[in-house]
């Protein structure tokens, strides 16, 4: 295992970029993450990326077997493409992705305790979510199974538990999974905000508005730092026609949740100064050819 | 006979190495207790073919803790002799005796040398205390 900058020796701030990419296909997401990743240095900022993806597409954990999908034949028909990073399959229809690369830097220590992203960021969007009335929580609880298991753990990530994983009510609708490398770490996480219909048995966030109350929704939504999101732009969803750059002020308002959520939750491991930024301007710096892929 | 830390040479990426009978030039490796400690719950472990070459400083094989894909890097430079196969379904054993039972491939070693550029037990206790 590979060194890594401990998170909680960063006595200053170090740069991030935050860039809110448009949709893609699964091979060019995986390809521009897995380039970030490659290419940090230690003198690269942080880089949180926000994407969706172009069509509904299977994201498979990097030591699932894609013939595991035969188990469930609604799966079949999706493209599909293989993370970098462990854990379960995702289908990536009616949710939010991110990623978050932080470069090794050499004059910290040597040991990093993965836990701390993980945890900040799952804990940033309970926090946020209780605030917009939801009755968010942690799994706490542990479906996995270490090879002593005799049963398999479920293919799909979210059927599946780990302690952090964030739920509303039984739902899981947070998951995320981590790849440490010699330049970094890099993070992945998807926010689940409806069902897929590939997969209408697992119910996103607003498929899960029972314990939703509007009333406090409103009075509160202007008490998370960053956030101004009004009643009526909450109940619309996510965008269908997903077309952002980092630069748009009038964002998608679960984007801006989203975005917010993250800086919230990547602030309780290390302290960013964020900027926004364009992914066409990070891939300039860096020898590879993703950018023009789409 | 048992294998203790102080008999291993350590990377500062939590790999050792252990050399037996240096006339027969073959490493010894796994990951240490420290690395095993900070994995948590390890669930699956990718390792390379008998007659691979593997290289000082390189990638030999990738574990999967519930959250984390990690790489595991060679100490030393060679060919892969012999892979601990029943280890993979049995990753437990790594938590319990990480230095014997734990062992994870043998690499017979092109330079033996390069086992001079590892740390040894202070070395390595100390910077796993840092």
């Amino acid at each position: 295992m590979q060194p890594l900058v401990n998170l909680f020796d960063l006595k200053t701030a170090v740069p991030g970029l935050v860039v809110i990419d448009s949709a893609r296909s699964g091979e060019s997401n995986m390809a521009i993450d897995e380039a970030l990743l490659q290419n940090a240095t230690p003198q690269w900022p942080i880089v949180l990326r926000i994407y969706r993806w172009d069509r509904p597409t299977l994201s498979i954990g990097h030591f699932q077997r894609i013939q595991d999908r035969q188990g469930d034949p609604r799966l079949s028909d999706l493209p599909w493409v293989r993370r970098k990073t462990g854990g379960g399959a995702i289908v990536h229809d009616q949710e939010l992705t991110y990623s978050i690369v932080i470069p090794n830097r050499n004059s910290q220590s040597t040991k990093g305790h993965n836990e701390t992203l993980y945890r900040g960021i799952h804990l940033a969007f309970l926090e946020n979510l209780r605030k917009l009335g939801w009755s968010a929580c942690l799994s706490e609880s542990c479906t996995c199974k270490t090879t002593a298991g005799k049963e398999p753990e479920a293919f799909l990530c979210f059927l599946r538990r780990s302690p952090v994983d964030l739920l509303v009510g039984r739902d899981k609708i947070l998951g995320s999974a981590q790849r440490r490398s010699v330049t970094g770490l890099i993070q992945h996480g998807s926010f689940l905000l409806r069902h897929a219909q590939t997969t209408p048995e697992l119910l996103g966030l607003l498929d899960l508005e029972n314990g939703f109350d509007p009333k406090q929704h409103v009075e509160n939504s202007s008490s998370i730092s960053g956030l101004k999101i009004t009643k009526n732009e909450f109940e619309g969803g996510l965008d269908p026609n997903w077309k952002t750059d980092s630069q748009s002020t009038q964002m998608d308002p679960w984007i801006s949740f989203f975005v917010a959520s993250l800086k919230l939750g990547v602030s309780k491991a290390l302290q960013v100064n964020w900027q926004n930024g364009k992914l066409s301007d990070l891939l300039e710096n860096l020898d590879c050819v993703v950018a023009g892929r789409n | 006979m048992s294998i203790t830390p102080e008999q291993l040479r350590f990377c500062d990426s939590h790999e050792w190495a252990y050399v037996s009978d240096k006339s027969a030039g073959i490493a010894t490796i796994g990951i240490s207790a420290f690395a095993v400690e900070e994995l948590t719950d390890l669930v699956f472990m990718a390792l390379p073919k008998v007659g691979q070459t593997v290289t000082a400083g390189s990638e030999f094989g990738e574990v999967e803790s519930v959250k984390a894909v990690s790489p595991m890097y060679s100490p030393v430079s060679g060919t892969v002799v012999e892979i601990h196969s029943a280890l993979v379904d049995n990753l437990e054993s790594l938590g319990v005796d990480p230095y014997n039972d734990g062992w994870i491939i043998k690499v017979k070693m092109s330079d033996p040398s390069e086992l001079n550029q590892l740390l040894d037990w202070e070395a390595y206790k100390k910077q796993c205390s840092h």
